[in-house]
C-alpha cells in the first residue's frame, strides 16, 4: 500500500480496546452466569420450601377441604402458584388464583427432582412437580411454580449493562492507551530531534544514553556508534584535506618566490637554467607527495587490495639491503634469519620494508650497525630492523606512524615513510610496532603465518 | 639512419604540446592526435613505429583505440599513459596488447629511455663489447678497461657502467637506474643512485678525460663524449 504507513499508537491503542474488550464479556459471561444459577438456587430453595409445606398439612389434613383451607391460610403473604389435584385429576387447591393455577395443573409438569423453566401464558416460571399420599384421596399430584420475569427482567439488565460497559471500556482503554502510547512514545521523538540537530558541523553532539528508557537504550548506543564513525571519517577526511593543503603550501610558496623574483631582471641562460632545474626538482617532490598521500587516502579508505603472491621475505631484506647499502658508508648492515614467505604484493612490500631500511640507515651513527631479521613466533612471520643510535624519545614514538610526523621538524623526507609503511602492513593483516631503548630502536612488522615456507 | 615516427594520442592540451616538442628533440618525428577517433585513423593511416596513448580520451578511450589498432592487424608497440594507479589499469592495458605503460605524472625522461627500450625491442645486440672514447667493456667477461687500465667495478657498477653504455646520449632518470640497475621499482627520495654514480664517476672518470657522464640538474644522467 503506497503512503500507508502503520502507526505505533494505531496499533496500541486497538490491542488495548481489544483487551478490554475479551476481558469484560469474559467477567459478564461470569457474572450472568453466577447470578442465572443464583437465582436458580433461591427459586428452588423457596419450591421446595412450598413443597415441604404443602405435603406437611396434605398429611395432617383429613379431608380436602381443610386441607385447602389450612393451606390457604398458611400461604397468606406469600407468592408463587399452586395447583394441586387428586387422584381422579380434580382440581383441590388452587391459589393464589383459578386462571393462574390451572394452566399450570395442565401443563403436566414431569415429576423431576430439579425446578424446571416453563413459559405459562406469556409469563416465565420455574416449576417443580410432586405425588403425595393424602389421607383423604390417596395420591395427589402436586405442582408449585414461581413466576421468575423479575430474575430474567434483572439478568438482561445486567446484560445490557455489561454490553454498554464493555463498549465504554474498550473506547476508554483505546484513547487512554493512546495517550500512553504517544507519552511513552516521547523518547522517541527526542531522539528524532537530537538527529536532526546533528549536522557535519555537530558531529560531536550524541543522544545522552543514561536518560533513554531502557528499551531504547540499544538502539542509541547504536545510533551514537555510528555518530562516532561518521565524525572521525569526518575528522580524518578534513584533517587530510589540511593537512594536504599545508604541506602543499610550503613548497609551492617558494616556487613563486624563486620564480617571480628570477622574472624580475634579465639573466643569464645558466641561471634561467638553474631555476628551472630547480623548479623541476620542486615539482618531482611535490608530485611524489601528492602520490604519497593518494596512496595513504586509498589505504584509509581500505581500497588499498595488494595482489597476493609469495614474497620470500629473506631475499626482499637482500635486495634491499643491496641497493640502500650504498647510502650506509660506516654502517654494518647484518640479516639474518630464515627466508620466510608472506602472501603479499611484492612492490608494496618493497616499499614498506625499503621505507624502514633507509630510515635505519639515516639514523645510524658512522660505527654503528643495522640488522635485520626474519623469524617465525607464536604463529606469526617476524621481521625485524634495528639499528644502534639516539633512541627516539617515548613521546616521539608515540604516533611515529602518523602522517606528517616528522622527528625533526623542517628535516628532510616528506613525513609520509612510516604513515605509508602502517598502511601497507595493514593492508596485509600484520602489524607495525616500534620501540626504543638506550642505543637502540627497533621497528617489528608481524605477518600473518600462512605456512609454505621453502625448506 | 631513418628517424622514427611516433604518434601521441592525448587530449590534454600543453602535456600533448610538450610531449611532441620533447620528443622531436629528442630526434624522433612526432605527431600529436589529440582525440581518440583522430588518434586511430591517423594510427590506421600512418606509418608509426610506436604509440603513445593516454587511457582517459574523450570519445574514443585508448582502449578502444588500442583494440582497433590491434583488430587492423597493427603490430606497432604501444606505451599507454595513465593517471590511475590501479592495477586493473594496467593489466587491462596489457591484456589488450600494449607493450608499456607509464602512470602520471611522470618524469620526460623517464618516458624517453621506455620510447628507446620499445623501439630498440626485437633489434638484438646485446652481447660483445661497448665502448665510448676510451672506456671500453667487455659484456661477457665482465670487464671494464679504460685508457688501458682494467678498472676493478663491483657487480652493480657494472651493471650500471653497463646502461649508461647501452644508452649513449640518453638521459637516464634516477627513477629509471633504480628499476634497471637495482630492481627497485617504486620512487624513493633517498639519493642513493646518486651516491652510487658518484663511487663509478671516481671509478671510471675521476682520473681520466674527457669525462664521460655527467649530471643533468633534475632529470638525470647522461652518457656522453662532451
Amino acid at each position: 500500500m503506497p503512503g500507508w504507513r502503520y502507526s505505533i499508537t494505531l496499533r496500541l491503542s486497538l490491542a488495548f480496546a481489544l483487551l478490554a474488550t475479551l476481558v469484560f464479556a469474559a467477567l459478564g459471561l461470569y457474572f450472568s452466569r453466577a447470578a442465572d444459577d443464583h437465582m436458580a438456587e433461591l427459586d428452588a430453595h423457596d419450591l421446595f420450601g412450598k413443597l415441604a409445606l404443602i405435603g406437611h398439612v396434605g398429611a395432617q389434613e383429613e379431608t380436602a377441604e381443610a386441607f385447602a383451607a389450612r393451606l390457604g391460610d398458611a400461604l397468606i403473604g406469600q407468592n408463587g402458584v399452586i395447583a394441586t389435584v387428586d387422584a381422579q385429576k380434580k382440581a383441590v387447591f388452587r391459589w393464589p388464583s383459578a386462571e393462574l393455577a390451572d394452566p399450570l395443573a395442565a401443563a403436566g409438569v414431569a415429576l423431576s427432582q430439579r425446578p424446571i423453566r416453563q413459559t405459562l401464558g406469556g409469563a416465565e416460571y420455574r416449576v417443580i412437580a410432586a405425588d403425595m399420599e393424602t389421607p383423604w384421596g390417596g395420591t395427589a399430584h402436586v405442582v408449585v411454580g414461581r413466576d421468575i420475569r423479575h430474575h430474567t427482567d434483572f439478568l438482561d439488565q445486567l446484560q445490557q449493562d455489561f454490553w454498554l460497559a464493555i463498549v465504554a471500556a474498550a473506547l476508554l482503554t483505546a484513547v487512554v492507551g493512546a495517550l500512553i502510547v504517544r507519552s511513552g512514545m516521547h523518547p522517541v521523538r527526542d531522539i528524532a530531534r537530537a538527529a536532526g540537530r546533528i549536522s557535519a558541523g555537530q558531529l560531536a553532539e550524541r543522544i545522552p544514553e543514561q536518560d533513554v528508557p531502557t528499551e531504547l537504550a540499544e538502539l542509541v548506543h547504536a545510533f551514537n556508534a555510528m555518530l562516532g564513525r561518521l565524525e572521525e571519517s569526518f575528522k580524518r577526511l578534513s584533517d587530510f584535506s589540511a593537512d594536504l593543503a599545508h604541506e602543499l603550501r610550503t613548497p609551492i610558496h617558494s616556487l613563486r618566490m624563486q620564480t617571480e623574483v628570477s622574472l624580475g631582471k634579465a639573466r643569464s641562460v645558466n641561471e634561467y637554467h638553474d631555476l628551472l632545474a630547480s623548479n623541476l626538482e620542486e615539482y618531482e617532490r611535490l608530485s611524489r607527495m601528492i602520490a604519497d598521500m593518494l596512496f595513504l587516502a586509498k589505504a584509509e579508505h581500505g581500497l588499498l587490495v595488494p595482489q597476493k603472491a609469495a614474497v620470500p621475505l629473506l631475499d626482499l631484506c637482500r635486495r634491499l639491503v643491496d641497493y640502500y647499502g650504498i647510502l650506509a658508508d660506516d654502517i654494518a648492515i647484518e640479516v639474518l634469519g630464515e627466508n620466510l614467505v608472506v602472501q603479499g604484493d611484492s612492490l608494496m612490500l618493497e616499499r614498506a620494508i625499503g621505507n624502514l631500511l633507509s630510515n635505519a640507515i639515516r639514523h645510524t651513527p658512522a660505527g654503528g650497525g643495522v640488522g635485520l631479521s626474519v623469524r617465525q613466533r607464536d604463529g606469526k612471520v617476524v621481521l625485524s630492523i634495528a639499528n644502534t643510535g639516539q633512541p627516539i624519545p617515548a613521546e616521539a614514538l608515540h604516533g611515529i606512524f602518523d602522517r606528517f610526523v616528522r622527528l625533526n621538524p623542517g628535516g628532510e623526507g616528506s613525513g609520509l615513510g612510516l604513515a605509508i609503511v602502517k598502511s601497507i602492513v595493514m593492508a596485509h593483516g600484520g602489524v607495525v610496532s616500534a620501540t626504543s631503548g638506550d642505543s637502540m630502536t627497533e621497528f617489528v612488522i608481524e605477518f600473518p603465518d600462512k605456512g609454505d615456507h621453502p625448506a | 639512419m631513418r628517424i622514427m615516427k611516433i604518434l601521441i594520442v592525448e587530449d590534454e592540451a600543453k602535456t600533448g604540446d610538450y610531449l611532441k616538442q620533447g620528443l622531436s628533440e629528442a630526434g624522433f618525428g612526432a605527431d600529436l592526435a589529440r582525440n581518440g577517433l583522430d588518434g586511430m585513423h591517423e594510427g590506421l593511416a600512418g606509418e608509426y613505429d610506436l604509440l603513445i596513448l593516454d587511457v582517459n580520451l574523450p570519445g574514443l578511450d585508448g582502449w578502444q583505440v588500442l583494440k582497433a589498432l590491434r583488430a587492423a592487424g597493427r603490430d606497432l608497440p604501444v606505451l599507454f599513459l595513465t593517471a590511475r594507479d590501479q592495477v586493473e589499469d594496467r593489466v587491462k592495458g596489457l591484456e589488450l596488447g600494449a607493450d608499456d605503460y607509464l602512470v602520471k605524472p611522470f618524469a620526460f625522461s623517464e618516458l624517453l629511455a621506455r620510447v628507446r627500450t620499445l623501439l630498440r625491442r626485437g633489434r638484438v645486440k646485446e652481447a660483445g663489447n661497448l665502448s665510448i672514447a676510451d672506456l671500453e667493456l667487455d659484456v661477457l667477461k665482465r670487464r671494464a678497461i679504460r685508457a688501458g687500465q682494467r678498472i676493478d667495478l663491483t657487480a652493480k657498477e657494472f651493471a650500471l657502467l653497463e646502461l649508461f653504455l647501452r644508452r649513449q646520449g640518453e638521459v637516464l632518470a634516477r627513477s629509471f637506474i633504480a628499476s634497471q640497475v637495482w630492481d627497485m621499482n617504486f620512487d624513493s627520495d633517498t639519493n642513493v643512485v646518486e651516491v652510487a654514480i658518484r663511487r663509478l664517476r671516481a671509478k671510471v672518470d675521476e682520473e681520466f678525460t674527457p669525462k664521460l657522464i655527467h649530471t643533468l640538474r633534475g632529470m638525470g644522467y647522461v652518457m656522453e663524449i662532451r
